[in-house]
C-alpha cells in the first residue's frame, strides 16, 4: 500500500465529511455535526499519515525530501491545510455549512490529485533548484495562506446565498455578520501568512538567483493577490466598509490566488516552473 | 490648500486606488512578456499596438517612470497615514497608567455604572475577579474612601500597526536604494578562462569589475532518473595576480566577494577537446584512431594529406552530436563532411580512402553566472523582519485596560467601571455583561 492510494481514500472521506456536514445543516442535527467532525479529524489523521509516509519513502528511495516538491504533492498539501485551517477555525465559528463548504474545498485538489488521472503522483528527485532549506517554509506559509483565502471564499459566497436566497431557507442560514465575521478573520490570518510566504520566497530567491525580487510572474502574482487582499484589510479596518463589497473584494482575491497557484505555472511561463 | 494636499495624500481613497491601481498594471505586466528585444515585439503586435506599449513603456513596465511613481506616491501615502497617528498611540501605549483617574469613567469607550445595595459583602473580590478575567490581575489603590482597580495587557499592540507601515517605507525604500546603486547581470565564462565582465540585465551595457573570475571546472551531475542533481562552477577570484578565494558556486549556494554574489545561473557547451576520429582506410583497410583537438591538423597515414575539425554541433540536424571534418591537401581544404558518433543510425563519412567515425569527445562548458550587488538589501531584510513583528504584535496581543471604582457609603454605593481595548469592542462588552450578570446576580 503506498501514500497514493491513502490519499485517494482520503477522497472520499472527505466527501463524505462533506455530505454529513450538510445533511446536518439541513435537518437542523447536532449530531450529525460531531458525527462530520470525528470523520474529518480521522481524515485529517490518515492524511497527515500518508504524507508522512510518503516523505520517508522519498528517503528509502535515496532522494530524501520534504514531499512539498510538485504539483501533486501540492495539491495533497493544499488540501492538508485546509483541514487544519478548517479545524481551528471551527473552534470558534462552528456551523454546519462552513463545515461543509471547508470540507468540499478539501475534497477538490484530492479529487483532482488522485481521480483526474492527469497528475503524476510519483516521488520525483529534488531539481537543484529546489535544493533548499526555504522550501520547507515557503511551502508551508504560502499553502496555509491560500487555505485561509479558501475559507473566506467559501464565507464570501455563502454571504451572496443568504442575501440572494428565498426567506424559507434563508432562516436556516446564520446572520450576514457571522459570515461577514469569518471572511475578515480568515483574510487577516491569511494576509499575513501570505506575506511570510512572500518573504521566504524572497529571502529564497535572492539565495537562488541572486535578487530578492524580480517580477518573475509567480512573484508579480502574488504581490497582486497581496495588494487586493490589502486594500480589503484597509477598506474594512480605515473604512469601515462591510458586507456585499467586502465579499466582493474577497471573491476577486480568491480568484487572484488560483491564478498565482495555477495559472501562473499554465498559462504564463517563468521561473518558478515547479509550482 | 495644504490642508487640501495634506487630506490628499492621507487618504484611504488613495491607499485603495493605489493598491488596485498597482494589482491591475501588474496584471498587465505579467501579460505582456517584459524584457524581450524590439524584433521580438514588432512580431508579437502590429505596428499600432506596438507604438501605444512602447509609449507606455510596458516592455519594461516595472521600471518604468510611471510605475516606479506610483511606488513613491504610495511612500507618500504610507508616510502621511502613519506619521500624524504616533502621537497618538504612543499616548495611548505609554501613559495612562494612572490608577486613580476619576475622568476615565465619564470619557473611556466602554463605560459602566451599577449601584450597589448597602453592605454588599465580597464586592471587592468580585470586582478583582471581573478585571483578572478579562485583562489582568488589577492593582489596588485607596482614595477618600474610595478603592480603584486598575489592570492592564499587552500594551505594544498598537505599536504593531504602525510597525508594519514603517516596515512598507523601509521594503520600498531598500528597493530604490538598490536600484539605483546596484546592479544586476551575468558572466559567462568558458572552462579554464577567466573574464571580469558583466552583461548587465536590461540592456544596461557592461560592467568592468576590479577582479576577474575563473572559472576551473563546470560540472553537471544527474539523477539515476536522468534528472540534473546538481549544477557546479568552481571558480577562483583573481584580483592582479593574486588569487583571493577559490570555491564552488552551486544552484542556491551563492559565493560572495567583494559586497557581490554570484549565482549559478545557466550553463552552455563552449565546444570540444580531446577528440577521438576513428579512420579507416578502405584500400589498405588500415585503422587508426586520431587524437586531435578543434583546429589542429593531423597527418593522415601514407599519404600526404592532413586532416582537422573545424566545427562542432552537439546535435546536427537531429542526429546527434557531430563534427565538421576537413580533409586537406596541399594546404587547402579538399573536401569538408560532417562525422557522426557510430550510432548504427549513420554511414560513415566517407573522404578519399577514408571512413572517419566521430568515437570520443569531452564537452568544453561555458558556465553563466549571475552576478549582483545590492546595497539595499539590508534595509529590505530589517523591513521584512518588522512587518513580521508588526504582525506578531498587533495579532497575538489585544490592548486592554480596565478601571474599577468602588464607592461605598451608609446608603449603598456604585461601581463604576471603564475599559478600552485595541480588539473587538463588542466583543469585550458581551463578556463584561456576562460575568456580571454571574456576579451581580446575588
Amino acid at each position: 500500500m503506498n501514500d497514493t492510494f491513502i490519499i485517494s481514500i482520503v477522497t472520499f472521506i472527505y466527501f463524505f465529511s462533506a455530505l454529513t456536514y450538510l445533511t446536518s445543516f439541513i435537518f437542523g442535527t447536532k449530531q450529525l455535526d460531531r458525527a462530520a467532525l470525528v470523520v474529518t479529524v480521522v481524515g485529517g489523521i490518515i492524511h497527515t499519515a500518508a504524507i508522512i509516509f510518503r516523505w520517508i519513502h522519498s528517503y528509502r528511495l535515496g532522494i530524501g525530501h520534504a514531499p512539498l516538491s510538485n504539483f501533486y504533492e501540492s495539491l495533497v498539501f493544499f488540501s492538508w491545510a485546509i483541514i487544519i485551517v478548517y479545524l481551528i477555525m471551527r473552534k470558534r465559528y462552528s456551523n454546519s455549512l462552513i463545515g461543509a463548504v471547508g470540507m468540499f474545498f478539501a475534497f477538490l485538489p484530492l479529487a483532482y490529485a488522485s481521480l483526474s488521472g492527469k497528475v503524476i503522483a510519483d516521488i520525483q528527485p529534488l531539481i537543484p533548484a529546489l535544493q533548499s532549506n526555504w522550501l520547507i517554509s515557503h511551502v508551508i506559509s504560502s499553502f496555509l495562506a491560500y487555505a485561509c483565502f479558501a475559507i473566506s471564499f467559501g464565507s464570501s459566497i455563502l454571504y451572496f446565498l443568504k442575501l440572494k436566497s428565498r426567506a424559507t431557507f434563508q432562516h436556516i442560514l446564520p446572520d450576514l455578520d457571522f459570515f461577514d465575521d469569518i471572511t475578515y478573520k480568515m483574510i487577516s490570518i491569511g494576509f499575513v501568512l501570505l506575506t511570510l510566504g512572500i518573504i521566504t520566497g524572497a529571502a529564497w530567491a535572492d539565495c537562488a538567483w541572486g535578487r530578492y525580487w524580480g517580477w518573475d510572474p509567480k512573484e508579480t502574482w502574488s504581490l497582486i493577490t497581496w495588494l487586493i487582499y490589502g486594500s480589503f484589510l484597509h477598506a474594512r479596518l480605515a473604512g469601515g466598509w462591510r458586507g456585499v463589497k467586502m465579499s466582493v473584494i474577497s471573491i476577486i482575491g480568491f480568484m487572484a490566488v488560483i491564478f498565482t497557484y495555477l495559472g501562473v505555472n499554465y498559462i504564463l511561463s517563468g521561473l518558478h516552473s515547479y509550482l | 490648500m495644504f490642508k487640501k494636499i495634506y487630506t490628499f495624500f492621507a487618504s484611504l481613497k488613495l491607499t485603495i486606488f493605489l493598491f488596485l491601481f498597482l494589482a491591475a498594471t501588474s496584471i498587465l505586466g505579467t501579460l505582456i512578456p517584459q524584457g524581450l528585444n524590439p524584433e521580438q515585439y514588432q512580431e508579437l503586435y502590429n505596428p499600432r499596438l506596438f507604438s501605444i506599449f512602447d509609449f507606455f513603456n510596458a516592455f519594461d513596465m516595472y521600471h518604468s517612470w510611471w510605475f516606479t511613481l506610483l511606488l513613491v506616491l504610495l511612500s507618500v501615502n504610507v508616510v502621511f497615514c502613519t506619521f500624524p497617528r504616533i502621537p497618538r498611540i504612543w499616548r495611548l501605549t505609554f501613559r495612562g497608567k494612572k490608577i486613580i483617574d476619576d475622568s476615565i469613567f465619564a470619557s473611556s469607550p466602554i463605560r459602566k455604572t451599577i449601584a450597589l445595595q448597602k453592605n454588599t459583602p465580597g464586592i471587592e473580590q468580585q470586582s478583582a475577579d471581573i478585571i483578572k478575567a478579562l485583562v489582568a490581575t488589577p492593582v489596588k489603590e485607596e482614595k477618600d474612601g474610595r478603592i480603584y482597580l486598575f489592570a492592564e495587557k499587552g500594551r505594544y499592540s498598537r505599536l504593531g500597526i504602525i510597525l508594519v507601515h514603517l516596515s512598507i517605507i523601509f521594503i520600498l525604500a531598500g528597493g530604490l536604494i538598490g536600484t539605483i546603486w546596484g546592479f544586476n547581470g551575468q558572466m559567462l565564462i568558458v572552462e579554464g578562462e577567466q573574464s571580469d565582465i558583466v552583461t548587465l540585465f536590461s540592456d544596461a551595457g557592461t560592467k568592468k569589475l576590479d577582479f576577474s573570475v575563473r572559472c576551473s571546472d563546470f560540472a553537471i551531475d544527474f539523477y539515476e532518473t536522468g534528472m540534473p542533481k546538481e549544477y557546479r562552477s568552481d571558480v577562483t577570484i583573481i584580483e592582479g595576480e593574486k588569487e583571493r578565494i577559490s570555491g564552488s558556486i552551486r544552484v542556491n549556494h551563492p559565493l560572495k566577494y567583494g559586497g557581490m554574489k554570484f549565482c549559478q545561473a545557466t550553463y552552455g557547451i563552449a565546444g570540444v577537446k580531446n577528440l577521438q576520429i576513428f579512420a579507416k582506410n578502405t584500400t589498405t583497410k588500415d585503422e587508426i584512431i586520431l587524437h586531435l583537438n578543434m583546429m589542429k591538423k593531423v597527418s593522415l597515414p601514407e599519404s600526404d594529406t592532413f586532416f582537422a575539425i573545424a566545427k562542432f554541433s552537439p546535435d546536427y540536424e537531429g542526429r546527434g552530436p557531430a563534427v565538421l571534418g576537413v580533409v586537406i591537401e596541399s594546404d587547402r581544404p579538399h573536401d569538408i563532411f560532417w562525422i557522426f558518433g557510430d550510432n548504427g543510425k549513420t554511414d560513415n563519412q566517407k573522404a578519399g580512402n577514408f571512413t572517419f567515425t566521430l568515437k570520443d569527445f569531452e564537452k568544453i562548458y561555458y558556465t553563466g553566472i549571475q552576478v549582483s550587488r545590492d546595497p539595499g538589501v539590508l534595509l529590505v531584510w530589517f523591513g521584512f523582519v518588522t512587518i513580521l513583528a508588526g504582525f506578531i504584535l498587533s495579532i497575538f496581543l489585544t490592548h486592554r485596560k480596565m478601571w474599577i471604582r468602588i464607592s461605598e457609603n451608609q446608603n449603598g454605593g456604585e461601581i463604576k467601571i471603564a475599559a478600552t481595548t485595541s480588539g473587538d469592542r463588542k466583543d469585550f462588552e458581551k463578556n463584561l455583561e456576562r460575568l456580571l450578570a454571574a456576579s451581580v446576580a446575588e
